[in-house]
């Protein structure tokens, strides 16, 4: 499922109406290049979830935790971002798997390398630049099937 | 007289340094791993905290002994440790360390905030420094503006509200393919560089303090991308024409609303070439003295976290032996 956002301010709103579709204990592969709005997304989700500080780049510590406010069951949020592991084995000695718990949400920045410990059951969400401020964000994984309905309305 | 051992492994350096409570530093050793990140375009946090396990204890010793102290039983008031923010495994390693030599030596633990520890840097080269000094602390995992009124009397009053102008050179660095870290490389570029062959936006945020270097970021592999022929050297003149531009409208910012005695540059990004020359030229226009600090005193050290550990002995301000590290401990939350 993909939604077209025309700017920073529209990817970080997809970000924050994303959010209603998320479940306790889901886990959120991010992925995209450079520059494409990963944290932005990622500061409109946490806003969804009901974050009240800002949720800056976790580039520097790997990851960060933010207390969340929401009805839906979710009490953290897990925000990683592993641009600069660069192995399977630091995904392993950095307890990333550790990030799926049942009251939380783990979002993980540059996830396709960490997917592995995450299993099967997880949500991607890919970023792709379609010009200077445009961005195609598509929903897909199997964590998404059991939710094609509410992401048609996202995506609409 | 207060004599302090500072530790320090927040990151890639294993740092140790001996400060008094006159701000005098009678040693300070830097042991960095960044070798071995190089490849790597950034710190890698596993290979850290291996590596910090392995230097620690040489580090401390040689820190003891160019400070002409026994290092079996070191004539110290208290063992001060930087317990976050930054990466866990390397805090971790640190902090153990710290409270082993604390608890042989029965000498007080403090547990100092990284940030904290900038602070002082300024200090340290001039220890009669006149106050209040406002401080641009500019580094790989941080950018804020910090209002301070006295050692250990400070104010956050503006921070980025996405990346940290470190990160954006690195990331920056990484793309043009200049390995980390990407501070260095990229003021060395941009020196043959014409900034003027592409104009990147400076974020403004508004009309508050904070800082953006996200959509910075985002507009040079756009340009990069769109622009196939720009010479490396003129993307790096031009990233960092824009990047020193917004830190120092916001310092001119804070500096028209905070009256000041000093300006100060702090963290690892204070060391570039061309935010030093504008802070100096901006200091010099308000008529306030610019604390711009050496190279040594940019980048992580442990003199800072010692002289951050007395200021809180002085105070009484001591941690229990089971105190925790905290890989997001805000400087906000310091008291």
């Amino acid at each position: 499922m993909s939604r077209f956002t025309a700017g920073p301010a529209a990817t970080e709103a997809a970000g924050e109406e994303f959010a209603r579709l998320l479940r306790p204990g889901d886990v959120v592969l991010l992925s995209g290049p450079l520059g494409a709005g990963k944290t932005t997304f990622v500061r409109g989700l946490a806003r969804g979830l009901g974050v009240r500080e800002r949720a800056t780049s976790p580039t520097f510590t790997i990851v960060r935790q933010h207390e969340c406010h929401n009805d839906l069951g979710i009490a953290t949020l897990h925000h990683a971002d592993v641009y600069r592991v660069t192995s399977l084995d630091e995904v392993f000695d950095l307890a990333l798997g550790e990030l799926v718990e049942e009251a939380a949400v783990a979002v993980v920045e540059w996830g396709e390398l960490a997917a592995p410990v995450f299993g099967a059951d997880v949500v991607t969400v890919s970023i792709a630049v379609t010009s200077d401020e445009g961005r195609t964000i598509d929903v897909d994984g199997a964590g998404a099937r059991d939710r094609a309905e509410a992401l048609a309305r996202w995506a609409s | 007289m207060s004599v302090v051992l500072g530790i320090e492994t927040s990151c890639d350096e294993t740092a140790a340094a001996v400060v008094d409570d006159r701000w005098r530093v009678h040693s300070s050793v830097v042991e960095s791993s960044i070798a071995e990140h190089h490849h790597f375009g950034g710190v890698v946090p596993e290979l850290a905290g291996r590596a910090h396990v392995t230097t620690i204890v040489p580090v401390v010793r040689a820190a003891l002994e160019s400070a002409g102290l026994d290092v079996a039983h070191p004539a110290i008031d208290a063992v001060a440790v930087t317990a976050g923010p930054g990466l866990i495994g390397s805090l971790l390693v640190g902090l153990a360390a710290a409270k082993a030599y604390a608890l042989s030596w029965d000498v007080p633990l403090v547990a100092v905030n990284h940030l904290e520890g900038h602070l002082f840097a300024p200090l340290l080269e001039t220890p009669d420094l006149a106050w209040p000094v406002l401080t641009l602390l500019v580094s790989g995992g941080h950018t804020m503006l910090v209002h301070q009124t006295a050692p250990g009397e400070h104010e956050v009053i503006g921070e980025t509200i996405d990346d940290a102008a470190g990160e954006a050179y690195d990331k920056v660095a990484r793309w043009l393919g200049l390995g980390y870290p990407g501070g260095p490389p990229i003021d060395r570029l941009a020196g043959e560089g014409d900034a003027s062959s592409l104009v990147l936006p400076v974020s403004m945020t508004g009309d508050d303090l904070d800082f953006s270097f996200s959509g910075l970021k985002s507009a040079v592999v756009r340009a990069g991308e769109k622009r196939p022929d720009l010479a490396h050297a003129d993307i790096a003149a031009a990233f960092q024409r824009a990047a020193v531009e917004q830190l120092t409208r916001k310092l001119r910012r804070a500096l028209e609303r905070y009256d000041v005695a000093g300006v100060a540059i702090a963290g690892g990004v204070a060391a570039n070439s061309a935010l030093r020359a504008a802070v100096t030229d901006l200091a010099a226009q308000f008529g306030v003295v610019a604390h711009v600090p050496s190279l040594a005193m940019c980048t992580d050290n442990a003199a800072m976290i010692a002289a951050a550990g007395l200021s809180h002995l002085a105070r009484g301000a001591t941690s229990a032996l089971h105190a925790s590290a905290d890989p997001n401990w805000s400087l906000a939350d310091v008291s």
